[in-house]
């Protein structure tokens, strides 16, 4: 193994070691795990029963078949999106049409869909959700023909605890008294349920407007029609697959990308300047320095970086992938297309050349900084206004894609290249030129060359000495002097 | 063949002349004493001689060749500022040093696994050096020295801050490699430990070199004392530069502090008195050390 791998090691193994890097590996994974709990815990709140007592028998059908509908409606919603999310036919017509829904119902809802669909092999199941609300019969020992203060009573006892649902024990969140003429009366267990409530007594109105409709002798199909009126609004969305994957997908990975670089170079790079700083306040260096070339030693410490970075991102980036393919819910619906993007045969080298160099560029700045500083607090002096001077601008451009993707502030610093890698990162997804690829390209690769050479030299000068840190005139010249 | 040679070597830091005109050699084989006050130019030398700083002129032969990281796998060196890094073991730390002078990993484990024992850390091999004692940290920074089993070793200060036992155990194992026919070359301060050891000497003072060569010959730079005890005033005797009487005649006897004249001997002084018939009661010859040596030389320098 030569020098450079030696070190490289090294560095790798103490660095990996430490507890701060066992924090920082467990950051992205705990987050995501954080995510996922809670979007899935959200979204999928508990079904619970209703009961509708319905003494003239109009009505009980109707608020089951709302209730019905708007859970198919959801299963729809969430169908289409399985769909587009695996370039599969739609399952059905616009799911905000009840007309649709009902020809969703008849023909076979979500199983029948999915057949129509034919869903990949490499796709994941689609599994609805449990519905809000499941209606369950009057208990045998509530009455419905003694009036709303008996079945008041009667059905307390039933709204304090779980009922028995063909789904299993549930807690019972409404229960609806409809006598044959009178006002509807509704129990709850004060737990929400607002959604059905409003159902009800939307259905409820709807059935009184329909009466009074009737009884001023507006025919039946005529009130039907003055009841479905709805103002029309026309909504314009970016198109299926085009137009709404490439924003999720510009916005998505690249910013990804860049909070990674970011976010691993400065948090590798600040192990690693406390490594050269412990050498220099050990003394050990002169021993490692009989052995070792200052340039092979600061080669092998950016390989050693180098690989904490990877071990970081593989890592990261594994988990990422993990949620995306194996869970269902927030983070599978922003990160599932969003690998689409990398259909590109060149995108993914380009991603790795820049990330890399990116990579390289923040490390050696942060090598050459541990070795001017005898401590970490001479360490922050300079720390300060480079980290600064590279995150400012940095969030500042991730900020104005966001709010603008085709705005000129990413174009601008790609041309600057210690912002390069950050603005390639973030543009490499929405359509560069190759033009601009390869001249920002070259323009980076001399940049690292000359950082390499240059920094080298103050690194090398620096190594052995005790004194103060040296001052801007005297860096520039350390970096100018060839031995 | 030599082990090392310096030739006009000059260094400086800025408008400091650390190293000026510095030649000297040093034969295959052997201890040699590099000796110097603090800040004489020692330790940056040893930089020169080891690549870590290039000479601003003059040239340097470290075993046949220039200095380069490519003689590392035949040269070992005990820095003056010693540290490790703290959180690899005693075996790690010793391998990674034999790898990195270009020993494969199998050999670098069998020679640190010897030479650990060696120093009495066999029970610590396992153990991050941050948990071990000041004097078993500078034990293991020995082992990565001689890991290589080095034809020439090259040790800055080795004594400093050892306590006598292990001082003992560092000249035990450095007078074995000089017996494997090694070459050690040790800077110090301390003369005592120069003159317990070195063949052969060299001695610095800001920058220059004031004396090469062997301990007799550093002696003989410094004019004989004697110490006599005479009826009569010594000064009359052929030979004598200064004779000073020291206390009070005790019976007649006086006590004399006696130098020689440069180049007379004592035994040609010693003939002379009893041949003249010059009454001594007492005739001690007083060596000089090579502290009187490095004094008379360097002075207050």
């Amino acid at each position: 193994m030569s020098r450079i791998l030696l070190v490289a090691r090294r560095d790798f193994l103490q660095i990996i070691a430490t507890r701060a890097f066992k924090i920082t590996l467990l950051i992205v994974p705990l987050m995501l795990g954080l995510v996922i709990f809670g979007t899935t815990s959200l979204r999928r709140p508990p079904t619970v029963a209703y009961i509708v007592a319905d003494a003239g028998g109009s009505i009980a059908a109707v608020i089951e078949h709302r209730v019905d509908l708007d859970y198919q409606r959801a299963v729809l919603r969430d169908l289409s999106a399985y769909a587009d999310r695996w370039k599969l036919p739609p399952p059905g017509d616009s799911w905000s049409d009840d007309a649709a829904v009902e020809r969703f119902i008849a023909q076979g809802a979500a199983n029948g869909a999915l057949k129509r669909m034919r869903p990949p092999a490499g796709a994941t199941t689609f599994k609805p959700e449990a519905p809000a609300y499941i209606r369950v019969a009057v208990p045998k020992d509530v009455p419905v023909d003694e009036g709303a203060g008996a079945f008041g009573r009667a059905i307390a006892p039933y709204l304090a605890n779980d009922i028995q649902t063909e789904q299993g024990k549930r807690p019972l969140a409404v229960a609806v008294y409809v006598p044959a003429h009178g006002p509807l009366r509704l129990w709850t267990n004060g737990r929400g349920s607002n959604g059905l409530i409003a159902l009800i007594q939307q259905e409820r109105s709807h059935q009184l407007r329909m009466t009074l409709l009737a009884a001023n002798g507006v025919s039946s199909a005529a009130a039907q029609r003055i009841e479905s009126l709805e103002a029309p609004v026309a909504v314009t969305a970016p198109p299926e697959g085009g137009g709404r994957n490439q924003l999720t997908v510009r916005s998505i990975v690249p910013l990804a990308l860049v909070y990674l670089l970011l976010m691993g170079a400065l948090i590798t790079g600040g192990m690693m300047l406390q490594g050269v700083i412990e050498e220099r306040s050990n003394r050990l260096l002169e021993a490692v320095l009989a052995c070792v070339e200052p340039r092979e030693l600061m080669t092998g410490k950016l390989i050693g970086l180098g690989a904490v970075g990877l071990t970081i991102i593989a890592v990261w980036g594994g988990c990422a992938l993990l949620a995306a393919v194996s869970v269902n819910g927030v983070v599978a619906d922003y990160l599932q297309p969003s690998l689409a993007a990398l259909d590109q045969p060149w995108t993914i080298p380009l991603l790795i050349f820049y990330f890399f160099c990116g990579y390289l560029m923040l490390g050696m700045l942060y090598l050459t900084i541990g070795s001017l500083s005898n401590s970490m607090q001479d360490a922050q002096a300079y720390l300060m206004p480079v980290t600064m001077g590279v995150l400012l601008p940095v969030m500042l451009m991730v900020n104005d894609i966001i709010r603008n993707p085709s705005g000129w502030l990413p174009e601008v610093m790609s041309w600057i290249p210690i912002y390069t890698p950050f603005a390639m990162l973030v543009r490499l997804g929405s359509g560069v030129s190759a033009a601009e690829i390869l001249g920002t390209g070259l323009l980076l690769l001399v940049f690292v060359t000359l950082e390499f050479v240059l920094l080298g030299r103050v690194f090398r000068a620096s190594l052995l000495n005790t004194g103060q840190p040296p001052k801007l005139g005297a860096f520039l010249k350390l970096m100018l002097r060839r031995d | 063949m030599t082990a090392l040679v310096l030739d006009g070597v000059v260094k400086r830091f800025g408008d400091f002349t650390a190293v000026d005109d510095l030649s000297f050699s040093v034969p295959d084989g052997g201890m040699f004493g590099f000796l110097g006050s603090n800040g004489a130019g020692k330790t940056t030398s040893i930089r020169m001689m080891l690549d870590i700083l290039r000479p601003d002129s003059g040239r340097i032969e470290i075993l046949g060749r220039a200095p380069s990281r490519a003689n590392a796998p035949e040269v070992g060196f005990l820095p003056e500022e010693r540290g490790l890094y703290r959180l690899m073991t005693v075996t790690d730390t010793v391998v990674y040093f034999g790898r990195l002078k270009g020993m494969s990993g199998a050999d670098a484990g069998r020679a640190a696994a010897r030479l650990i024992e060696r120093l009495g850390l066999g029970a610590w091999a396992g153990t991050a050096l941050d948990k071990l004692s000041k004097g078993m940290s500078q034990k293991v920074q020995l082992a990565t020295a001689l890991v290589n089993g080095p034809r020439l070793l090259i040790l800055d200060e080795p004594f400093s801050g050892l306590d006598p036992v292990n001082q003992g155990v560092l000249e035990e194992i450095v007078l074995e490699m000089v017996k494997g026919g090694a070459t050690v070359i040790f800077s110090t301060h301390v003369m005592q430990h120069a003159e317990r050891l070195s063949d052969r000497l060299l001695l610095l003072a800001r920058g220059r070199k004031v004396f090469e060569g062997t301990q007799a010959e550093a002696r003989a730079l410094l004019p004989p004392r004697l110490s006599l005890t005479a009826m009569a005033d010594p000064a009359r005797l052929p030979g004598v530069l200064r004779a000073a009487a020291v206390g009070k005649p005790q019976a007649g006897w006086q006590q004399w502090d006696v130098t020689l004249a440069p180049g007379q001997d004592a035994g040609s002084l010693l003939q002379h008195c009893t041949a003249d018939g010059f009454l001594l009661r007492g005739f001690e010859l007083h060596r000089p050390s090579l502290h009187d040596v490095f004094l008379h030389l360097v002075g207050g320098a």
